[in-house]
């Protein structure tokens, strides 16, 4: 009997040192690890829409988009949300920039855990280069009728990026249009990086 | 000498892939291309140094009857630790290697040989036997991924190689191409070692 107890405690304090340690270098790390994201976001927002100002609008608790102005006038250049869906193993995180008439000017794939080799090829430009251009009505993939190219072996994957697409981009066009109908007095206020989220008033 | 046997033991002889075939889940996961397997390969090296140093440190007072459990929690506790100080401090090696990390935990090798090497020999050697067995991981992903690479997407690191003409052949980097390569690839491991 005393034997298991004293198994049972060595292991216990094995454990305990070992999720002490984690938990100190968790809390060195994770104030680190979150502002290298909030960064690398920015950075990906200014490369979709260069030289602009974003204003962040939100639409839900899980959905909120960026309205961009050319730097340092009310000009509007466009739009950039980020649209996610489950694709074969993973979610896929996909940042997009639109124009004003909602038309994709380009998207980045910016978090997937998709089959190496197949599905994990979306990140290449060679691949988000066909989305250039492209309306809200053309995000279907060729097998679906559509004419986006399908990822050769993954077809699961370039489906959610797509539906995830058209699914947000359609949020945003009634978000923007119930907007421009309502309080069009209000956009444009503060023309800086939002840190105080205007709350959207539907 | 000595050290030196203990390192390059695994890159042929004891090859984990080919001869002990330990690994097999990354293994099929990674070597759909060369840069993805060179990533894994370095990652798994570095980890199963660290850890196979730390198993051989406290093999005086772990238990035998409990080993497997403490293991897995050093283990475990060590690449989270990696992942997490490497996200924080060294970003860009995180992007290229970042996907891997998690992959080691269940990468049977690093348990495999805390069992069977670094609990039963000194610091020393564990390391030099980590270090050989990561190289030899490394060279047998690399190998595979070769052949998966070219023949699946006609490029090597990402190089063009096979004409433009060359249709891919898609089953080679889908999860079935990685079995028949692999079973080609030891077959011809056990070919030569008959032949001898």
């Amino acid at each position: 009997m005393m034997y298991y107890i004293k198994l049972g405690g060595i292991l216990l304090i094995i454990c305990v040192i070992a999720t002490g340690i984690l938990a100190y270098v968790n809390s060195v790390t994770e104030p680190k690890i979150i502002a290298l994201k909030a960064a690398e976001a920015v950075k990906s927002r200014e490369a979709l829409i260069p030289g602009a100002d974003f204003e962040e609008v939100k639409v839900s608790d899980d959905f909120s988009y960026f309205i961009a102005y050319k730097k340092g006038s009310k000009e509007l250049l466009g739009y950039t949300f980020t649209a996610g869906k489950t694709g074969y193993s993973s979610k896929v995180l996909t940042m997009a920039g639109l124009d004003p008439q909602f038309n994709i000017i380009n998207i980045k794939v910016i978090d997937q855990a998709e089959t190496p080799g197949l599905g994990a090829n979306c990140t290449a430009p060679s691949f988000s280069d066909q989305f250039k251009g492209k309306t809200q009505e053309q995000m279907l993939v060729d097998k679906d009728g559509g004419p986006i190219k399908s990822l050769s072996g993954a077809t699961i994957t370039t489906r959610a990026i797509a539906n995830s697409l058209m699914e947000q981009i359609q949020v945003l066009k009634k978000d923007v249009d119930s907007h421009l109908r309502g309080n069009d007095t209000e956009i444009g206020n503060d023309v800086t990086l939002a840190k105080d989220k205007q709350e959207v008033g539907q | 000498m000595k050290l030196l046997s203990e390192v390059t033991k695994g890159i042929i002889k004891e090859n984990p892939i080919f001869v002990i075939v330990l690994g097999m889940c990354p293994t099929l996961a990674v070597s759909t291309s060369v840069d993805n397997a060179l990533g894994m390969g370095a990652a798994a090296t570095f980890v199963l140094i660290c850890s196979n140093m730390i198993i051989s440190l406290i093999k005086g007072i772990v238990p035998s009857s409990i080993r497997i459990p403490i293991y897995i929690v050093v283990i475990a506790a060590f690449v989270s630790i990696v992942d997490m100080s490497m996200a924080a401090f060294l970003p860009d090696l995180h992007k290229a290697l970042g996907l891997f990390i998690p992959l080691i935990v269940v990468n049977c090798i690093i348990l495999g040989r805390a069992e069977a090497y670094a609990s039963k020999n000194n610091v020393i050697n564990s390391m030099a036997d980590g270090l050989g067995m990561g190289l030899g991981f490394t060279l047998s992903l690399v190998i595979v991924a070769t052949i998966r690479e070219i023949l699946g997407s006609g490029t090597w690191l990402k190089m063009q190689v096979m004409p433009s003409s060359y249709e891919p052949m898609l089953v080679a980097i889908l999860a079935p191409g990685a079995f028949i390569t692999l079973g080609f690839l030891m077959a011809l491991m056990n070919m030569m070692k008959e032949k001898k």
